[in-house]
């Protein structure tokens, strides 16, 4: 962990609300893809995202410096977002509204049309194929992609083996190269 | 509204009746202790900079904890016997002093009137009635980058 | 001895991870140099995380950071100590419309609490003796007063603030700055 990442947790954890802005920026962004990639609906990533920073300020007392800052809000933020998977029933309706935004954002950002038209239906494909993962598959392969984080740090997060990690990335990688076919 | 201010009218004269009919009742009941009364003041500081907890205060460890400061040092401690209606005057870090009049005994539980008072200002004005050889906190005055907490007890035999 | 492609495609998601031992690292490679189908593989593998990634770092960057952190700032404040909460609670009580039934009540209430203790001396035994000190009257002279009580721990606190009308609503510092002197 570095010098300065330290002096800001340690600032946080004499209740420097400042300070702990600082951290939020550096992680939120990243913090926030991780979640979505499990829970999908922006608005609930959004409140998981914020109820994550805000428990880990509550918390950060219990933040020992043993491990990366980033490893301890991804564990809170990961079992957030699973938590509220498991809970909520996803209606198809909802995941057609948000393969719609990702559509316009390609279409926004898209220089090369032909390049667009297939990352428009790998996109819509993949938040389908995600969808039918189960929330802990959704976020082994959303933090190795996101963030690529090695075996032994997903395990750390999620509270399991490096083998249990591996056996479900393949899982995973699998899944989605199957619902993908020919437009990966 | 009409009709509110009327309600508004009937309560007070009727707590006004309530108050005058009980007066005589409460006076003749009232039985009182011709024992001195023994107060202690103990003045503590509470602060957010570091977990600690002064040994002297470690009976009080849990009453403390309901008030979710993180250091707590006893600063001052005074005890003075008084009597029954009669002012004890503790002095209160930063120029402020406590008057206490033991009220009653009844029921084993004392009753103290308590002023606190900012040179001549008073700052609150309560009465408080607890078990004898118990003890209540009054919170709240900034001191030393952080906040006075009187612990109030009182015996008597 | 040499791995088939069935063998090599398992172990190639590992492999890209950086997560297999030199040799091994050193096996796969020399194979998907030579075999198309693993070299193919690997690439629809290394396409997979990427758009993934692609795809939620289109939707993260829509996250101004400024509404992100309200909303954080929001819920830490949100947590307010316990005698911040019972002076907001005061504040509805003591709103105009409510004071004008609040206070006749509350006379009525407590009138009617001393008197039945002078009419029947010890009436709250009945109800078993109490270990908590009960506080009769308070008056904070302009100042807001709190008033806790826990039965467990035989406490009862008596807090003091400054009128808070002006005050940010936001604040998260300790109760310090609160305080009535």
């Amino acid at each position: 962990m570095e010098i300065a990442e330290w002096e800001l947790v340690r600032k946080c954890q004499n209740g420097d609300v400042a300070a702990y802005e600082d951290i939020a920026a550096k992680y939120y962004r990243r913090v926030f893809m991780v979640i979505l990639g499990v829970v999908h609906d922006r608005d609930d990533a959004m409140d998981v995202a914020q109820e994550t920073f805000y428990r880990a300020f509550k918390n950060i007392k219990r933040f020992k410096g043993g491990s990366n800052f980033y490893t301890w809000i991804y564990r809170i933020a990961v079992n957030l977002a699973i938590d509220l998977q498991r809970r909520k029933k996803r209606s198809s309706v909802d995941l057609k509204e948000d393969m719609d935004e990702v559509i316009v954002e390609t279409e926004a950002s898209g220089n090369d049309p032909f390049r667009e038209l297939h990352d428009r239906r790998l996109g819509e494909k993949l938040l389908c194929a995600i969808d039918e993962l189960t929330p802990d598959h959704k976020a082994v392969i959303v933090m190795r992609a996101v963030e690529g984080l090695s075996y032994k740090e997903i395990g750390r997060i999620m509270g399991c083996s490096e083998g249990t990690i591996m056996s479900r990335l393949h899982y995973a990688r699998k899944k989605l190269q199957e619902k993908l076919g020919t437009d990966l | 509204m009409k009709l509110r201010w009327s309600l508004f009218q009937a309560t007070l004269l009727f707590s006004l009746c309530a108050t005058l009919g009980s007066a005589p009742a409460g006076a003749a009941e009232a039985e009182k202790s011709q024992q001195p009364v023994q107060l202690k003041i103990g003045t503590i500081l509470a602060t957010n900079q570091a977990d600690c907890l002064d040994s002297q205060l470690s009976k009080m460890k849990q009453q403390l904890e309901v008030i979710k400061y993180r250091c707590y040092r006893l600063i001052r401690e005074e005890s003075q016997k008084g009597s029954w209606q009669g002012n004890a005057v503790f002095e209160i870090p930063g120029g402020r002093s406590l008057v206490v009049t033991p009220q009653e005994f009844r029921n084993n539980r004392i009753s103290l009137k308590v002023r606190l008072l900012e040179g001549e200002k008073p700052i609150v004005d309560t009465t408080v009635r607890f078990p004898n050889k118990g003890n209540f906190l009054l919170g709240g005055p900034a001191h030393e980058g952080g906040v006075l907490i009187l612990s109030i007890s009182a015996m008597t035999q | 001895m040499m791995k088939d492609c069935e063998e090599i495609k398992r172990l190639l998601g590992p492999w890209i991870d950086g997560e297999l031992d030199a040799d091994q690292a050193a096996e796969i490679q020399l194979h998907v140099q030579a075999c198309a189908s693993c070299l193919d593989e690997k690439a629809r593998l290394e396409r997979l995380e990427s758009s993934l990634k692609s795809l939620l770092e289109t939707k993260a960057s829509e996250v101004a950071f400024d509404t992100f952190w309200a909303g954080v700032r929001q819920r830490i404040a949100d947590e307010k100590s316990w005698h911040a909460r019972a002076v907001d609670w005061l504040r509805g009580i003591f709103s105009p419309p409510r004071l004008a039934w609040a206070v006749p009540a509350m006379v009525v209430i407590l009138v009617a609490a001393l008197s039945l203790d002078r009419f029947l001396p010890g009436w709250r035994w009945v109800f078993g003796p109490t270990n908590v000190a009960s506080v009769e009257s308070i008056d904070g002279h302009g100042f807001n007063v709190a008033l806790l009580r826990e039965a467990k721990t035989k406490t009862t606190v008596i807090w003091l603030f400054e009128n808070q009308e002006n005050d940010d609503e936001t604040s998260v510092e300790p109760v310090s700055g609160n305080a009535a002197f």
